[in-house]
């Protein structure tokens, strides 16, 4: 009978730890990470969408960006890449996509770059053997 | 090399383990042997003496052995900011692919078999005529054999591990759409698969804690019966489909969820970005493998004296696994409700 008691102290304690542990679940989300894969954004590199809720997804490249578009396609209202010159962001449908060797996130070895006039664009796949790319987001 | 403190532990460790196991595998192996042949009871005695210091030796190196899953795992997360382009621990395990995923699928074997043989050496111990020491020293030398695989990988992955070496992370692995995780429950379930995918974890497991809890309750556990073997078999098998479904449901369903990231399905960053997670799947672990500690130490216990020990023996690890696979789903159903 002992043991018995023993074993349910035992049992409340787990799930007192359980509950604390599992609430703290309701964690607030970080602000400047992935949407898609939770890594901290290199703003150079960051592509927004805007939602047809009004709500905003952020990706650390265009690589994440594209992979969640395809799951989000019916549901997204605009997107505005950055700029890789300037910084500043600017529609998808007014940017130029070149495809080169240079990796501007690593982890998912993005090479795809944003820009917002053809000049640079071509500057950077000439110096850095690229080739033009698509809209993705297209 | 990458050196810091958790590196230089698990190098240090695996140096150690590596020459014990050896030595205590030969030894353990010989006594055995030895104990095999001998019929007096003077003879045993003696044995038993002269096993004692090899008994000693291998639990402290077995106990490490259980800390070193943990640790490796440890080690590894220390290691992502020294790969380019790792994010997680995924990363760092693309730098020697084939060595970290052989170490990753041998750690929760040697933990199994570690946690095994330590409840049958504490039912051993409790008795007066060690009636399994035989299979114990049997045991503890096959035991040593993954061991000693064991502590020579770990050494040779630290060593191999460079810094700065290029990697790809998760997702581009992970996440693609057919992975395999994802093609064979939609080709049963179809589309809708993670919902129905969902409703089966939940089923089973809260059946396997079911049988559990029946198990507990029989009153008969107490006296041998001839389907108490086969009961126990079931469970173990039933708690490994269980540990499979998990896994799958965690990848598919509940990990995304989890990270609020819906569409990103690697487990080492649910570790990185939900710690509290790490509890969950140590829980779920020691519950699972618990059921099948249950059905190892009735193939093996059950012999002599300690027969009329094992079934109080056999309740407290079914006590074991029913409490963590319990508070392990408790914590699951509270981030599913509050995410």
């Amino acid at each position: 009978m002992a043991s018995n008691k023993r074993w349910i102290t035992l049992f409340i304690i787990f799930v007192i730890i359980s509950l604390a542990s599992g609430c703290k679940g309701e964690r607030k989300p970080i602000e400047e990470r992935c949407d898609y894969d939770g890594v901290k954004i290199e703003p150079l590199y960051a592509v927004y969408f805007t939602l047809q809720d009004g709500s905003e997804k952020k990706f650390c490249s265009i690589v994440c960006a594209f992979m969640s578009f395809s799951e989000l396609k019916k549901k997204v209202k605009e997107v505005m890449v950055v700029d890789e010159i300037s910084g500043k962001k600017i529609s998808d449908s007014q940017a130029f996509f070149v495809e080169s060797e240079v990796v501007t996130v690593l982890h998912n070895k993005n090479r795809i770059h944003a820009f917002g006039n053809r000049e640079d664009a071509e500057k950077h796949l000439k110096r850095f053997n690229g080739r033009w790319n698509e809209n993705p987001f297209r | 090399m990458i050196l810091n403190a958790l590196s230089i532990t698990l190098i240090f460790i695996g140096a150690l383990c590596a020459l014990l196991a050896f030595w205590g595998g030969i030894s353990s192996f010989f006594l055995y042997q030895k104990w095999r042949r001998s019929s007096t009871p003077e003879e045993r005695t003696s044995l038993e003496d002269r096993s004692y210091l090899i008994l000693l030796i291998m639990v402290i190196v077995l106990l490490i052995r259980l800390i070193n899953w943990p640790l490796f795992y440890g080690t590894l997360q220390s290691f992502i900011h020294d790969i380019e382009g790792a994010m997680c621990i995924f990363g760092v395990t693309q730098v020697r692919p084939g060595l970290t995923r052989f170490l990753e699928f041998l750690k929760p074997i040697i933990f199994f078999l570690i946690g095994g043989w330590f409840i049958l050496h504490i039912l051993d111990r409790a008795t007066k005529t060690s009636p399994l020491m035989g299979r114990k020293l049997l045991l503890l030398s096959l035991i040593s054999i993954f061991v000693l695989i064991d502590s020579i990988g770990d050494i040779l992955l630290m060593i191999e591990i460079a810094p700065g070496t290029l990697v790809s992370c998760c997702t581009t692995v992970t996440d693609i759409s057919n992975r395999p995780t994802r093609t064979t429950p939609e080709s049963l379930f179809g589309p809708q698969y993670a919902q129905s995918l969902k409703i089966i974890y939940f089923a089973s497991h809260l059946l396997l804690v079911g049988m559990v809890g029946f198990v507990l309750k029989f009153k008969k556990l107490e006296k041998t019966f001839s389907w108490r073997r086969g009961i126990f078999a079931f469970l173990f098998l039933f708690a490994f489909a269980n540990g499979i479904l998990f896994v799958l449901s965690q990848i598919e369903v509940f990990a995304p969820a989890m990270m609020h990231l819906p569409f990103h399905h690697c487990l080492y960053c649910l570790w990185q970005y939900v710690p509290d997670s790490i509890v969950m799947y140590l829980l779920f672990i020691l519950g699972t493998f618990s059921v099948g500690w249950g059905f190892t130490t009735e193939l093996f216990g059950k012999i002599g004296e300690a027969s009329d020990l094992l079934p109080n023996y056999l309740r407290k690890i079914y006590w074991f696994a029913f409490f963590f696979l319990s508070a392990s789903l408790l914590i699951l159903i509270i981030h599913w409700l509050a995410d």
